[in-house]
């Protein structure tokens, strides 16, 4: 058995600062937008603010604790290079600033679309979506950057860590609307509930179907090749040690399952053009689907990583 | 004027086109001191070396002397290793055989581990071509560990930082051979500076059909082998015979 050197702490890490950025990008997007979400635009978007940096900041704190020597991460700031954990450190070590700027933005009680926060609210919110890409893109390229690591040795993982961070962020922001702003009784604000979960869900659903096609042509190209590639790629395929987490907990759990649920759900409106209610038991069942296949994906991710190496010496 | 010398006049010759182009935008007072302090350092500053190792495989009898010399040298913690010997058993009786495989840093021309420091604390010395760890920087982070293709890398117990080989840059820089090559038992190991075309490791070089380890990696290894044998069991899955890679390391499989 092969030593794992990056463990469930870095795994951890990878999802949860995923998760966080995706939240992040999500609401600063939907907060920078004119239209589609109408009044419930704020309400969506103060979810996705408040829950970002925490979990980005708790996947940090692990990050850190892991090395041992906690404070020789401040190492990390005196110089900036060309490795991707240097960038990537000075992306994160940003976001989590102005993410908590942004996030503090919507705490005030009087705060709402239009009050005197609003201006720099949306000042931050277009430096944090830049920052929220940079942190869920930069985990991927991390990975991605070692010919001696050929599983992780792919520009489509970034790309795929991208995807699967913003539909963690998406989930989240749903789960987080179940508890704090489905429960209103004025008919005006549930109208509002519905239509903005229905275009959660819609957005959710391309960008799982954009997860999908990633991971087919991650394991296509992958099996296409000779060589090492192909050696790493056999531990997801049918006999490898990772087969049945990979396709049953990512691919089937955290992907194509809740695909098929989301797109059932907006099929009606999308296509027939009915009024869209959000089945509670979907709302809460398909972010959490969502969120274990996007945790088991940065697992599997990185384990195989870990256990596959080059064919010859 | 051999092409050395020749080589040496030019870089002082724009060392010094360098530094009178400074000088005329500093002060004239500091023109004489800046041209004849840098004149003596070029005077007594050697050539650039590059070091690197040739292990002809013919001559190791697998008795890892070479390890135990490493380790004593350098205290490496119990269960890790800076310089090892694998062993490669192949065949299906009668027809089998062993081979030794001394394993060490490369020191590669183009350091994987370099390229992902994040804090720049592995860099390769300009001087010698060794690759270093600065535990003033290290952050322990392994992303080194994870880079090199070699697994020559392992984050030290006791200090919590990466280490790995250094061509025994405390007994290179004062004439010495590495304790690896100073206990090979076999004579298998040569060290040298590569670049001076006269030292015994070119030669042999030079007359020799050496091989590197992953030269599809790109990394361009600095430790050549004669002979060596690059089976792994990989090939198992062919069924034609049999390969057994014992590595001697925590970590039994080779990476």
């Amino acid at each position: 058995m092969h030593e794992l050197n990056w463990g469930i702490h870095v795994i951890l890490y990878l999802f949860l600062a995923g998760l966080g950025a995706g939240a992040v990008v999500v609401s600063g997007s939907v907060l920078l937008r004119k239209g589609g979400f109408g009044s419930s635009r704020f309400a969506v978007a103060r979810c996705g603010a408040l829950i970002g940096p925490i979990p980005a900041m708790l996947g940090t704190f692990l990050l850190v604790f892991e090395l041992g020597q906690p404070f020789r991460a401040l190492n990390l700031f005196k110089v900036i290079n060309l490795s991707p954990m240097s960038i990537g450190s000075w992306f994160l070590a940003l976001f989590i600033v102005f993410s908590l700027l942004y996030a503090a933005t919507f705490l005030p009680s009087s705060a709402g679309p239009g009050d005197r926060l609003a201006r720099i609210r949306r000042t931050l919110a277009w430096i944090c979506v830049p920052m929220g890409i940079g942190v869920a893109i930069y985990t991927g390229i991390l990975l991605g950057a070692m010919p001696a690591r050929p599983f992780w040795n792919s520009p489509i993982l970034a790309a795929l860590f991208l995807l699967s961070a913003v539909s963690s962020g998406v989930a989240a922001i749903l789960l987080m609307g179940v508890f704090f702003r489905r429960k209103s009784t004025n008919p005006a604000i549930r109208d509002d509930y519905h239509n903005s979960a229905y275009l959660l869900t819609a957005t959710d659903a391309i960008i799982l179907g954009g997860e999908l096609v990633i991971i087919f042509l991650f394991l296509l190209f992958a099996q296409l090749t000779i060589g090492d590639v192909r050696y790493a790629v056999a531990e997801v395929l049918p006999g490898g040690q990772l087969f049945l987490p990979f396709w049953v907990l990512v691919i089937g759990f955290g992907v194509f399952i809740p695909f098929v649920i989301e797109i059932n759900e907006i099929r009606p409106r999308l296509l027939y053009g009915r009024v869209f209610r959000s089945r509670l038991a979907i709302e809460v069942l398909v972010p959490i689907m969502i969120l274990i296949g996007g945790f088991t994906l940065r697992y599997v991710i990185v384990v195989a990583g870990q256990i596959s190496s080059s064919a010859v010496l | 004027m051999n092409a050395k010398q020749r080589q040496l006049e030019s870089r002082r010759g724009f060392m010094q086109k360098l530094l009178g182009g400074a000088a005329v935008a500093s002060t004239a007072a500091a023109v004489p001191v800046l041209t004849n302090a840098t004149s003596e350092v070029e005077e007594k500053q050697p050539r650039n070396k590059h070091y690197g190792m040739l292990i002809d495989t013919r001559k190791c009898i697998g008795c890892h002397s070479c390890s135990v010399a490493c380790k004593a040298e350098f205290d490496v913690p119990l269960g890790f290793t800076r310089s090892w010997v694998e062993y490669t058993e192949k065949g299906n009786y009668p027809n089998v055989s062993r081979h030794f495989l001394p394993r060490l840093c490369n020191h590669c021309r183009h350091p994987q581990c370099v390229d992902v420091c994040p804090t720049g604390a592995t860099y390769k010395r300009h001087q010698d071509g060794i690759v270093v760890v600065d535990t003033g920087l290290c952050i322990g982070c392994k992303y080194c560990i994870q880079a090199c293709p070699y697994d020559a890398r392992f984050l030290n117990p006791v200090t919590g930082f990466a280490d790995k080989c250094d061509f025994c840059i405390h007994r290179v820089s004062n004439g010495l051979d590495p304790a690896c090559v100073n206990s090979c038992v076999g004579g298998a190991r040569i060290f040298g500076d590569i670049s001076d075309p006269d030292s015994e490791i070119s030669r042999q070089l030079a007359t020799n059909p050496v091989t590197v380890l992953r030269p599809g990696k790109g990394t361009e290894p600095n430790v050549y082998y004669i002979a060596a044998d690059h089976s792994s069991e990989h090939e198992n899955k062919r069924g034609w015979y049999d390969v057994r890679v014992t590595t001697h390391r925590r970590d039994k499989k080779r990476r």
